[in-house]
């Protein structure tokens, strides 16, 4: 699975994208936890909701079950225009 | 047609491809957003504009053929830039044209809206002191 990750919540990463293997979260819930876990300082924006997340370029709201080749996007608001 | 492009662009140039290849067209109305020098009290040195390319293609795909099926459009045309842009570049474009005025006006502001909403773009401000992303 690869993550991308822009704006400034790569300046919290680290990095621009990372490739997970068989332990890549199953669903967005899973995701958040992934995230929390390796980037603590995204907890109180995931917490408020802020951030976005796209699936293979989809914007999706439910919690779907993420495949091991999909690529996952995370991203604060869209701010173009 | 999408345009993500660095580089700047001719809105004559960019608009007249595409009139010229309908006289059906009777109205044209144009959409043209800036960098500004002043933002949330701030002086504006330039911004830096990142996007996630290969979905934004999509999104505004979808935002266009949504506007040209709901106002009966003839065509439509969006660029979006990206990169370093400085005080009075401009950012994007977006142009609607229909037969009548009503249609080709709805239709800009109803593509602008969604784009602001959607489009997977990132704003980054630089000041005389740091920069944020916006």
């Amino acid at each position: 699975m690869k993550i991308k990750y822009f704006a400034w919540i790569k300046d919290i990463t680290k990095k621009d994208v990372e490739v997970l293997n068989s332990n890549y979260p199953k669903n967005i819930e899973e995701l958040k936890k992934y995230l929390i876990l390796m980037y603590p300082s995204l907890e109180k924006h995931i917490s408020k909701n802020i951030l976005r997340y796209a699936i293979n370029m989809e914007y999706n709201s439910k919690n779907p079950s993420l495949q091991e080749n999909d690529e996952i996007a995370v991203f604060p608001p869209v701010s173009g225009g | 047609m999408i345009k993500i492009q660095k580089k700047d662009f001719n809105v004559e140039n960019e608009i007249n491809t595409i009139k010229d290849k309908y006289s059906s067209i009777g109205a044209v109305n144009v959409f043209i957003g800036f960098v500004r020098d002043y933002n949330d009290k701030k002086d504006v040195k330039f911004l830096e504009l990142e996007v996630y390319e290969q979905m934004a293609i999509k999104e505004l795909s979808k935002i266009q053929q949504r506007a040209i099926k709901k106002f009966k459009l003839i065509d439509s045309l969006i660029i979006h830039r990206y990169g370093k842009l400085n005080v009075n570049d401009k950012i994007v474009l977006v142009v609607c044209f229909s037969v009548n005025r009503k249609n080709s006006f709805e239709a800009t502001k109803f593509i602008m809206d969604y784009l602001k909403k959607d489009a997977p773009f990132w704003k980054k401000e630089t000041y005389d002191f740091g920069s944020n992303w916006i």
